[in-house]
């Protein structure tokens, strides 16, 4: 009797210690669980799109994401609505919170994954994309989107080179979990380094150069730097519905060239708040927007 | 009895009481006057035990008050001052209860609860027995309280008198219930063997229900007696700055006319 | 009021806990059948760890939280009750002498400066953080109330140095969200909306082992409380030493108000609206009042939670937005009210 009970247990326990396994090791689907805009965007890119079963509250891109299950903001997750989605495996570039959560998680044994390469440059992307290829089994696709976003950068650089002006632009972030409005530097971590490359590589010029991304209070500061252009962000720019008098209202906005000639733009945070596939078209974007005639 | 030996109190420098030597029998309605800052609420204060004396001390039936504790003390002294604000629902009956607290532990004893139904029945609040106390009227208000103060020091505790302060009760009340009370406040001194001892503003009612005053004038007694003794138009006038037409009323009393 | 009808009353109110409690435990971004609730539970009363991964959830995720859901809510709770008797004011909240806004400052700080400091991130770290500042802001409050000349700290002394310190130790976590770069702003504001989502097992028992001894504490002393209701003199003169007694009350008030804060960041409101709806249903004795606050409370919470977790799921609301949208109108419709008197 008693040798029949061990069996059985030894087979449950091998059978829960599926969860344990690393994921992707097998073939079968994955269950994934993004925490990462620039990620889920890549996912989507590589068609590996089936393997996800949510997401969190900041991928956004491309539109189709928004059919997927959010699991919440990436600071303020919560371990039950993530198991609830009965994942394989959480996919997060580091940025994911709150601790004690992340902590439960482990506990249960649910298998992270973070990749190596990091999008912090073009090559970061590249690099990236690639690792994540090979993790969901698109390397050829991977390899089509490297080759794809290369073409779109040299294709950007070229038009740049076509305009001699060198506007001005400041960037305009919403940070959306304390409801506040970033002017985003030239330099500096994370988000800010992307926008200000890009920017640059547009044949542009960062009008904020303070490093980082920092709280719109003082209208100095804007004053001071008086862009030629303003970029927005999306989800900052639509929060105002658009309406260029709310636009003028934040702090420093309206003396600068920018509100005079009217060159308010809105951009959506995956052209220009990292590097992602989509960079090399997001460039070229920039390179028109910011170039417009007045 | 109470006495008070050559007490003085002071804030900083400035002496609010100093040198007062009284005494107060129990049996007899004794009442305090005298101008505003002359330094009754004060005095009260330091009879009642609230504020300690600076110098000199009082006595409960000749012992120091200082010395005994404060839950005996409150079995045996209580006191009624202005209506108080009660920002809760509280019913009636419930801060007529207060008056027992210092007689029972956790819950009230069958005995408190007689006693609660008593004195509510000598006040006449017995009809507004649950209602809640914030909406009563000024008068109702202070009858409770009256209640709730007499249920505190309705027994005799053996060994001592009781003492019943009343600082300036009046306040708020209408002329009517003003004499109701007093009224009441007599009642209550004939009906027991206790020390009371009050505090009003108003000269003449002063002179009609109180057994002996005592008139204090910048923190000093000026003078102390009966009525006709101390309402003299001398007296008022060195303590509260005007000069009185000093007449009898009806029963007998003493009573002051001012122009 | 009938001794039978209270305790009729607390019966209602305890029968109503369960009920929400069972509700809190079986529905959620997963909804648990009864089946699996009921062999879960066996398998933690006999000291195993259940076999399926939803087991595990069960045990480890959604009934801890549940339990310390109903533990922090009647921590809110009875702090409230005691917060309102000692200032005799029925708009008070428990954070008004600076414990929950110190305890969010401490949290803040953690969040900001921690890793600057390579603070190691442990589970332990946020809550002792928050406790630290929780104290810091009321041992404050009191220093300064008490510091007039003649060394009594009057309720309304403290309620004015209460709301001062509240200002500066607001303006502290507004400064470090200010400072602090992008996601750790980001963790301070979603905390100071407060969240159950950390709750463990150890926490629970801390948590609880708190809030269950400062109960029964202040139990002791809602007597005194009682007499306080009527002003501080006529307490005095009901034997009851009012220095003294605000002391402790405010003692224990810091204690299971700061203990919860710092393991589910700033719950607002319970503290108003449980003594609230309770006095209107049974009127002011604090005897009861305390012994129903923290029924009620965790009552109150725990159906807070529900909502948080139902409402979005699997994304979960923080807690505090929901308490809020119950409590202003309820503080909104207290100020109105004339009957009652600063």
């Amino acid at each position: 009797m008693r040798k029949w009970l061990l069996l059985a247990i030894v087979a449950w326990t091998a059978a829960c210690g599926r969860f344990g396994n690393a994921a992707g090791s097998s073939g079968e689907t994955e269950r994934a669980v993004v925490i990462s805009q620039a990620y889920t965007e890549i996912i989507w890119a590589l068609g590996a799109q089936d393997h996800v079963v949510g997401v969190d509250y900041s991928s956004t891109w491309p539109p189709e994401v928004k059919n997927v299950t959010t699991v919440g903001y990436h600071r303020a997750l919560s371990a039950e609505g993530i198991l609830s989605l009965k994942p394989t495996v959480i996919i997060t570039d580091g940025n994911i919170g709150p601790p004690q959560v992340v902590e439960q998680l482990k506990q249960l044994n649910v298998p992270f994954k973070t990749f190596t390469a990091k999008n912090d440059s073009l090559e970061g992307a590249k690099a990236l994309m690639r690792e994540m290829g090979a993790y969901f089994h698109k390397e050829a696709r991977a390899e089509e989107l490297c080759r794809k976003l290369d073409a779109d950068m040299a294709r950007a650089l070229e038009e740049a080179k076509q305009h001699t002006d060198h506007p001005r632009v400041a960037v305009i972030h919403y940070g959306r979990a304390s409801n506040i409005y970033l002017l985003v530097g030239a330099s500096g971590g994370g988000d800010a380094s992307a926008a200000g490359q890009m920017v640059r590589w547009a044949g542009g010029e960062m009008a904020i150069q303070q490093a980082g991304m920092q709280r719109m209070t003082s209208p100095e500061i804007v004053a001071r730097a008086n862009p030629d252009v303003v970029l927005m962000t999306e989800f900052g720019y639509d929060r105002l519905s658009g309406s260029k008098d709310k636009i003028l209202e934040l702090p420093g906005v309206s003396t600068s060239n920018a509100a005079k000639n009217g060159r308010i733009y809105r951009v959506e945070e995956h052209d220009l708040m990292y590097f992602g596939p989509s960079t090399g078209e997001g460039v070229q974007k920039l390179v028109k927007l910011i170039h417009q005639a007045p | 009895m109470v006495q008070a030996q050559n007490i003085g109190f002071k804030v900083g420098d400035r002496y609010l009481v100093s040198g007062v030597n009284a005494t107060f029998a129990p049996g007899q309605l004794h009442l305090i006057i005298g101008a505003n800052g002359a330094g009754k609420s004060t005095l009260v204060k330091l009879l009642s035990r609230l504020l300690t004396p600076a110098d000199g001390r009082v006595l409960y039936d000749e012992q120091d008050v200082a010395r005994a504790t404060e839950r005996d003390l409150a079995r045996r002294r209580a006191v009624l001052s202005q209506a108080i604000e009660v920002a809760f629902p509280l019913s009636v009956r419930e801060v007529v209860m207060m008056g027992r607290y210092p007689h029972f532990g956790t819950r009230p004893t069958v005995h408190d609860v007689e006693i609660v139904n008593e004195v509510m029945r000598f006040f006449e609040v017995t009809g507004m027995a649950e209602r809640s106390y914030p909406t009563l009227s000024g008068g109702e208000k202070q009858r409770v309280n009256f209640a709730r103060v007499l249920a505190q020091v309705w027994r005799p505790v053996a060994g001592h008198h009781r003492v019943l302060f009343l600082d300036e009760p009046l306040t708020f009340l209408d002329i009517r219930h003003q004499i109701d009370f007093m009224k009441k406040v007599r009642e209550t001194v004939r009906a027991g063997d206790m020390v009371v001892i009050g505090v009003v503003h108003d000269l003449n009612l002063a002179a009609r229900f109180a057994d002996r005053l005592l008139l204090l004038s910048e923190g000093r007694v000026l003078a102390e007696g009966t009525s006709a003794d101390v309402l003299t138009p001398m007296n008022i006038r060195a303590a509260f700055g005007i000069e009185p037409i000093v007449t009898t009323a009806p029963g007998g009393g003493t009573h002051l006319i001012f122009d | 009021m009938k001794a039978s009808r209270t305790t009729g009353l607390l019966l209602a109110l305890t029968a109503l806990m369960i009920a929400t409690v069972l509700a809190s435990i079986r529905f959620g971004a997963i909804d648990f059948p009864l089946h699996q609730m009921w062999s879960s539970t066996r398998a933690v009363l006999a000291g195993r760890t259940p076999d399926t991964l939803d087991g595990r959830i069960f045990t480890e995720l959604r009934l801890p939280r549940a339990i310390l859901c109903v533990f922090v809510g009647a921590s809110l709770g009875v702090g409230g009750t005691l917060m309102q008797a000692l200032f005799r004011n029925p708009i008070v909240e428990p954070g008004l002498v600076g414990t929950s806004s110190g305890a969010a400052f401490g949290a803040s700080l953690y969040f900001v400066l921690g890793t600057v400091l390579h603070v190691e991130q442990a589970a332990w770290t946020l809550p002792a953080a928050a406790c630290a500042g929780g104290i810091l802001s009321t041992w404050m409050v009191f220093a300064l109330a008490e510091s007039g000349g003649d060394r009594r700290a009057s309720i309304v002394m403290l309620l004015l140095t209460g709301l001062a310190v509240n200002a500066l130790f607001l303006s502290g976590i507004g400064f470090l969200s200010y400072i602090a770069r992008d996601p750790q702003a980001r963790s301070i504001v979603f905390w100071n909306l407060g969240t159950l989502s950390g709750a463990t097992w150890r926490s629970v028992a801390i948590v609880g082992a708190v809030t269950t001894l400062g109960t029964l504490a202040s139990l002791v002393y809602a007597k005194q409380l009682n007499a306080l209701m009527i002003g501080e003199e006529e307490a005095t003169y009901l034997g009851v030493n009012v220095r003294r007694l605000k002391w402790i009350v405010l003692a224990i008030n810091v204690a299971i108000v700061a203990v919860a804060t710092a393991f589910t960041g700033v719950i607002s409101f319970v503290g108003l609206i449980v003594p609230h709806i309770l006095r209107m249903l049974r009127g002011a004795d604090n005897r009861f009042l305390i012994i129903a606050s923290a029924i009620f409370g965790g009552t109150l919470l725990s159906l807070a939670d529900l909502i948080a977790r139902v409402a979005l799921r699997p994304a979960e609301l923080p807690i505090g937005i929901v308490t809020s949208v119950v409590g202003v109108p309820v503080f909104l419709s207290l100020l109105r009210r004339r009957q009652y008197v600063f």
